[in-house]
Protein backbone atom coordinates (compact mmCIF):
# COMPACT_ATOMS: atom_id res chain seq x y z
CA UNK A 1 0.00 0.00 0.00
CA UNK A 2 1.49 3.15 -1.03
CA UNK A 3 2.48 5.53 2.14
CA UNK A 4 1.11 8.74 3.08
CA UNK A 5 4.54 10.38 2.53
CA UNK A 6 4.79 9.30 -1.26
CA UNK A 7 1.32 10.48 -1.76
CA UNK A 8 2.44 13.74 -0.24
CA UNK A 9 5.22 13.61 -2.75
CA UNK A 10 3.58 13.02 -6.01
CA UNK A 11 0.86 15.78 -4.56
CA UNK A 12 3.84 18.26 -4.41
CA UNK A 13 5.42 16.74 -7.91
CA UNK A 14 2.37 18.40 -9.39
CA UNK A 15 0.04 15.23 -9.39
CA UNK A 16 -2.97 15.74 -8.36
CA UNK A 17 -4.75 13.10 -8.16
CA UNK A 18 -3.23 11.16 -5.60
CA UNK A 19 -4.51 13.14 -3.30
CA UNK A 20 -7.32 11.02 -3.73
CA UNK A 21 -5.68 8.38 -1.88
CA UNK A 22 -5.36 10.43 1.66
CA UNK A 23 -8.90 11.96 1.29
CA UNK A 24 -9.95 7.68 0.79
CA UNK A 25 -8.06 6.92 3.77
CA UNK A 26 -9.32 9.55 6.51
CA UNK A 27 -12.39 10.33 5.04
CA UNK A 28 -14.23 8.33 7.91
CA UNK A 29 -12.37 8.96 10.36
CA UNK A 30 -11.91 12.82 10.13
CA UNK A 31 -16.01 12.90 9.54
CA UNK A 32 -16.26 10.67 12.73
CA UNK A 33 -14.13 13.86 14.91
CA UNK A 34 -15.71 16.35 12.91
CA UNK A 35 -19.11 14.75 13.95
CA UNK A 36 -17.69 14.75 17.98
CA UNK A 37 -17.33 17.65 17.96
CA UNK A 38 -20.30 19.61 15.42
CA UNK A 39 -23.00 16.91 16.06
CA UNK A 40 -24.38 17.23 12.67
CA UNK A 41 -23.67 14.77 10.40
CA UNK A 42 -24.13 17.26 7.55
CA UNK A 43 -21.95 20.04 8.79
CA UNK A 44 -18.96 17.30 9.50
CA UNK A 45 -18.74 16.29 5.91
CA UNK A 46 -18.88 20.30 4.97
CA UNK A 47 -15.69 21.04 7.84
CA UNK A 48 -13.83 17.90 6.74
CA UNK A 49 -14.14 18.64 3.41
CA UNK A 50 -13.13 22.27 3.69
CA UNK A 51 -10.40 20.77 5.70
CA UNK A 52 -9.27 18.79 3.28
CA UNK A 53 -8.73 21.64 0.72
CA UNK A 54 -6.93 23.26 2.91
CA UNK A 55 -4.96 20.42 3.51
CA UNK A 56 -3.76 20.46 0.18
CA UNK A 57 -2.99 23.26 -0.23
CA UNK A 58 -1.07 23.84 2.78
CA UNK A 59 1.22 20.07 1.65
CA UNK A 60 4.03 22.25 0.53
CA UNK A 61 4.63 23.33 4.87
CA UNK A 62 3.78 19.77 5.61
CA UNK A 63 6.71 18.59 7.71
CA UNK A 64 7.25 14.97 6.25
CA UNK A 65 8.89 14.17 9.39
CA UNK A 66 5.89 14.06 11.00
CA UNK A 67 2.42 11.37 10.52
CA UNK A 68 -0.47 13.36 7.94
CA UNK A 69 -3.49 12.53 9.90
CA UNK A 70 -2.28 14.48 13.61
CA UNK A 71 -1.27 17.59 10.97
CA UNK A 72 -4.48 17.34 9.21
CA UNK A 73 -6.29 17.40 12.74
CA UNK A 74 -5.36 20.82 13.61
CA UNK A 75 -6.75 22.28 10.24
CA UNK A 76 -10.07 19.83 10.45
CA UNK A 77 -10.53 20.95 14.17
CA UNK A 78 -9.98 24.84 12.73
CA UNK A 79 -12.95 24.19 10.26
CA UNK A 80 -14.89 22.54 12.74
CA UNK A 81 -14.18 25.76 15.35
CA UNK A 82 -14.65 28.04 12.15
CA UNK A 83 -18.34 26.61 11.23
CA UNK A 84 -19.94 26.34 14.56
CA UNK A 85 -18.90 30.54 14.59
CA UNK A 86 -20.37 31.02 11.56
CA UNK A 87 -23.75 29.01 12.08
CA UNK A 88 -23.68 28.99 15.46
CA UNK A 89 -24.48 24.93 15.26
CA UNK A 90 -22.05 24.50 18.73
CA UNK A 91 -24.47 22.45 21.27
CA UNK A 92 -27.26 21.50 18.97
CA UNK A 93 -26.16 17.50 19.04
CA UNK A 94 -29.11 15.86 19.91
CA UNK A 95 -28.63 13.59 16.98
CA UNK A 96 -25.19 12.86 16.76
CA UNK A 97 -23.79 9.01 16.85
CA UNK A 98 -20.39 9.48 18.31
CA UNK A 99 -20.28 5.26 19.41
CA UNK A 100 -20.68 2.48 16.84
CA UNK A 101 -22.30 -0.85 18.14
CA UNK A 102 -20.59 -3.32 18.54
CA UNK A 103 -20.58 -6.96 19.57
CA UNK A 104 -19.92 -7.19 23.47
CA UNK A 105 -20.86 -4.01 24.75
CA UNK A 106 -25.26 -3.45 25.42
CA UNK A 107 -26.76 -0.94 24.06
CA UNK A 108 -27.89 0.68 26.66
CA UNK A 109 -24.98 0.92 27.75
CA UNK A 110 -23.44 2.57 24.71
CA UNK A 111 -26.53 4.51 24.52
CA UNK A 112 -26.47 6.05 28.18
CA UNK A 113 -22.79 6.87 27.40
CA UNK A 114 -23.24 8.47 24.56
CA UNK A 115 -26.15 10.37 25.82
CA UNK A 116 -23.74 11.95 28.93
CA UNK A 117 -21.15 12.39 26.04
CA UNK A 118 -23.53 14.91 24.31
CA UNK A 119 -24.12 16.45 27.68
CA UNK A 120 -20.52 18.13 27.95
CA UNK A 121 -19.21 20.59 26.44
CA UNK A 122 -17.11 20.14 22.74
CA UNK A 123 -13.79 20.54 24.53
CA UNK A 124 -14.69 18.16 27.50
CA UNK A 125 -15.82 15.80 24.81
CA UNK A 126 -13.27 16.36 21.90
CA UNK A 127 -10.51 15.40 24.57
CA UNK A 128 -12.05 12.69 26.26
CA UNK A 129 -12.73 10.50 22.97
CA UNK A 130 -9.29 11.44 21.66
CA UNK A 131 -7.95 9.56 25.08
CA UNK A 132 -9.98 6.93 25.11
CA UNK A 133 -11.87 6.27 22.07
CA UNK A 134 -8.80 7.06 19.66
CA UNK A 135 -6.16 6.06 22.17
CA UNK A 136 -4.17 8.49 21.54
CA UNK A 137 -1.34 9.77 24.46
CA UNK A 138 -1.22 12.79 26.44
CA UNK A 139 1.64 14.17 24.04
CA UNK A 140 0.10 13.07 20.59
CA UNK A 141 -3.28 14.98 22.57
CA UNK A 142 -1.17 17.92 23.41
CA UNK A 143 -0.30 18.34 19.65
CA UNK A 144 -4.12 18.03 18.12
CA UNK A 145 -4.97 20.28 20.83
CA UNK A 146 -1.99 22.70 20.71
CA UNK A 147 -1.79 23.06 24.44
CA UNK A 148 0.86 22.32 27.01
CA UNK A 149 0.78 18.54 27.98
CA UNK A 150 -0.25 19.75 32.02
CA UNK A 151 -3.28 20.99 30.44
CA UNK A 152 -4.51 17.84 28.57
CA UNK A 153 -4.06 16.25 32.08
CA UNK A 154 -6.09 18.90 33.97
CA UNK A 155 -9.02 18.55 30.84
CA UNK A 156 -9.31 14.85 31.09
CA UNK A 157 -10.00 15.34 34.75
CA UNK A 158 -12.33 17.55 34.41
CA UNK A 159 -14.18 15.77 31.47
CA UNK A 160 -14.04 12.70 33.46
CA UNK A 161 -14.90 13.76 36.45
CA UNK A 162 -18.25 15.59 34.50
CA UNK A 163 -18.57 12.01 32.47
CA UNK A 164 -19.06 10.53 35.45
CA UNK A 165 -21.53 12.63 36.95
CA UNK A 166 -23.73 12.58 34.12
CA UNK A 167 -23.41 8.65 33.78
CA UNK A 168 -25.13 8.44 37.31
CA UNK A 169 -27.50 10.28 36.27
CA UNK A 170 -27.97 7.54 33.59
CA UNK A 171 -27.27 4.21 35.60
CA UNK A 172 -29.21 4.96 38.74
CA UNK B 1 5.44 18.20 45.67
CA UNK B 2 4.93 19.87 48.61
CA UNK B 3 1.75 22.22 46.88
CA UNK B 4 -0.02 19.12 45.46
CA UNK B 5 -3.36 18.62 46.69
CA UNK B 6 -5.81 15.73 45.78
CA UNK B 7 -6.92 16.71 42.89
CA UNK B 8 -3.51 16.80 41.47
CA UNK B 9 -2.41 13.51 42.92
CA UNK B 10 -6.13 12.23 40.87
CA UNK B 11 -4.71 13.50 37.85
CA UNK B 12 -1.13 12.12 38.37
CA UNK B 13 -2.56 8.67 39.38
CA UNK B 14 -4.69 8.83 35.82
CA UNK B 15 -1.59 9.29 34.16
CA UNK B 16 -0.26 6.29 35.66
CA UNK B 17 -3.24 4.43 34.59
CA UNK B 18 -3.26 5.96 30.85
CA UNK B 19 -0.09 4.13 31.01
CA UNK B 20 2.06 7.92 30.80
CA UNK B 21 4.81 9.40 32.86
CA UNK B 22 3.60 10.89 35.77
CA UNK B 23 5.23 14.15 37.02
CA UNK B 24 5.98 12.48 40.10
CA UNK B 25 7.41 9.27 41.13
CA UNK B 26 4.70 5.95 41.29
CA UNK B 27 5.93 5.62 44.80
CA UNK B 28 5.20 8.92 45.91
CA UNK B 29 1.36 9.22 44.34
CA UNK B 30 0.47 5.83 45.78
CA UNK B 31 1.67 6.45 49.01
CA UNK B 32 -0.79 9.94 49.01
CA UNK B 33 -3.63 7.03 47.86
CA UNK B 34 -2.78 5.12 51.02
CA UNK B 35 -3.51 8.04 53.23
CA UNK B 36 -5.93 10.04 52.02
CA UNK B 37 -9.50 7.89 51.73
CA UNK B 38 -11.01 11.24 50.17
CA UNK B 39 -9.00 10.53 46.95
CA UNK B 40 -9.59 6.48 46.70
CA UNK B 41 -13.26 7.10 47.21
CA UNK B 42 -13.98 9.87 44.19
CA UNK B 43 -11.04 8.01 41.63
CA UNK B 44 -12.72 4.93 41.76
CA UNK B 45 -16.08 5.77 39.89
CA UNK B 46 -13.67 8.10 37.51
CA UNK B 47 -11.94 4.77 36.34
CA UNK B 48 -15.22 2.84 35.65
CA UNK B 49 -16.53 6.18 33.59
CA UNK B 50 -12.96 5.72 31.63
CA UNK B 51 -12.89 1.98 31.22
CA UNK B 52 -16.25 2.26 30.07
CA UNK B 53 -15.47 4.68 27.23
CA UNK B 54 -12.25 2.37 26.40
CA UNK B 55 -14.98 -0.12 25.72
CA UNK B 56 -16.56 1.55 23.07
CA UNK B 57 -15.58 2.22 19.14
CA UNK B 58 -15.61 5.69 17.71
CA UNK B 59 -18.57 5.98 14.57
CA UNK B 60 -17.41 6.97 11.80
CA UNK B 61 -19.93 7.81 9.67
CA UNK B 62 -19.65 6.52 5.81
CA UNK B 63 -18.63 9.46 3.66
CA UNK B 64 -17.09 10.00 -0.09
CA UNK B 65 -15.86 12.95 -0.24
CA UNK B 66 -13.26 12.91 -3.27
CA UNK B 67 -15.70 13.85 -5.60
CA UNK B 68 -16.37 17.08 -4.48
CA UNK B 69 -12.54 17.67 -2.93
CA UNK B 70 -10.87 16.69 -6.73
CA UNK B 71 -13.25 19.51 -8.41
CA UNK B 72 -12.15 22.01 -6.00
CA UNK B 73 -8.71 21.22 -6.05
CA UNK B 74 -8.39 21.20 -9.75
CA UNK B 75 -7.91 17.22 -10.08
CA UNK B 76 -8.59 14.85 -12.58
CA UNK B 77 -10.76 12.20 -11.82
CA UNK B 78 -8.92 9.35 -11.39
CA UNK B 79 -5.72 8.62 -9.75
CA UNK B 80 -3.70 5.69 -10.80
CA UNK B 81 -0.31 3.96 -9.16
CA UNK B 82 1.65 3.32 -11.68
CA UNK B 83 5.07 1.35 -11.56
CA UNK B 84 7.48 1.83 -14.42
CA UNK B 85 8.43 -1.33 -16.70
CA UNK B 86 11.55 -1.80 -15.15
CA UNK B 87 10.80 -4.26 -12.27
CA UNK B 88 8.21 -6.30 -15.03
CA UNK B 89 11.35 -6.39 -17.51
CA UNK B 90 13.52 -8.21 -14.74
CA UNK B 91 10.97 -10.53 -13.72
CA UNK B 92 10.96 -11.41 -17.60
CA UNK B 93 14.48 -11.80 -17.90
CA UNK B 94 14.78 -13.56 -15.04
CA UNK B 95 11.73 -16.01 -15.63
CA UNK B 96 13.35 -16.49 -19.29
CA UNK B 97 16.51 -17.35 -17.80
CA UNK B 98 14.85 -19.76 -15.52
CA UNK B 99 13.25 -21.27 -18.48
CA UNK B 100 16.68 -21.99 -20.13
CA UNK B 101 18.62 -23.14 -17.06
CA UNK B 102 15.51 -25.72 -17.00
CA UNK B 103 15.85 -27.01 -20.63
CA UNK B 104 19.32 -28.18 -20.02
CA UNK B 105 19.89 -31.82 -19.83
CA UNK B 106 20.92 -33.48 -16.93
CA UNK B 107 20.35 -30.23 -14.43
CA UNK B 108 17.28 -31.38 -12.75
CA UNK B 109 17.89 -30.31 -8.81
CA UNK B 110 14.71 -31.20 -7.84
CA UNK B 111 11.83 -29.33 -5.99
CA UNK B 112 13.93 -26.64 -5.22
CA UNK B 113 14.34 -25.46 -8.89
CA UNK B 114 10.66 -26.00 -9.65
CA UNK B 115 9.76 -23.05 -6.94
CA UNK B 116 12.02 -20.73 -8.58
CA UNK B 117 9.39 -18.98 -10.66
CA UNK B 118 7.27 -18.28 -7.75
CA UNK B 119 9.87 -16.87 -5.51
CA UNK B 120 10.64 -14.45 -8.00
CA UNK B 121 6.56 -13.85 -8.95
CA UNK B 122 6.03 -13.63 -5.24
CA UNK B 123 8.96 -10.95 -4.87
CA UNK B 124 7.60 -9.05 -7.74
CA UNK B 125 4.71 -8.57 -5.88
CA UNK B 126 6.61 -8.07 -2.58
CA UNK B 127 8.18 -5.00 -4.32
CA UNK B 128 5.04 -3.43 -5.35
CA UNK B 129 3.43 -4.26 -1.97
CA UNK B 130 0.47 -5.88 -3.58
CA UNK B 131 -1.29 -8.55 -2.22
CA UNK B 132 -2.21 -11.01 -5.48
CA UNK B 133 -5.29 -12.09 -3.55
CA UNK B 134 -7.09 -9.48 -3.08
CA UNK B 135 -10.15 -8.72 -4.37
CA UNK B 136 -10.50 -5.23 -5.96
CA UNK B 137 -14.07 -3.99 -4.66
CA UNK B 138 -13.40 -0.61 -6.13
CA UNK B 139 -13.38 -1.36 -9.88
CA UNK B 140 -15.50 1.30 -11.99
CA UNK B 141 -17.43 -0.16 -15.08
CA UNK B 142 -15.99 1.36 -18.18
CA UNK B 143 -18.24 3.94 -20.10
Amino acid sequence: MIDDRQIIERCLSGEKEAFRFLVERYQKQAVGHSLTILGNREDASDATQEAFVDAFQALKSFDAARRFYPWFYVLLRNRCFKLINKRRVAENIENAEILAPQSGVSNEERIALERALRELSKEEREIVTLKYLDGFSYDEIAGLLEIPRGTVMSRLFHARKNLQAKLTGKFH
Amino acid sequence: MENMNCEDFIIQKFALLDGENADISASEINAHFETCENCRREIEPLESASLLLQRQKRSEPQADLWTAIGKRIGAKSKAVFTVGWQPFAVVGALLVVYKLFEMIPERDLGWALKIVPFVIVAALFGFLKENPFKINTELIPEK
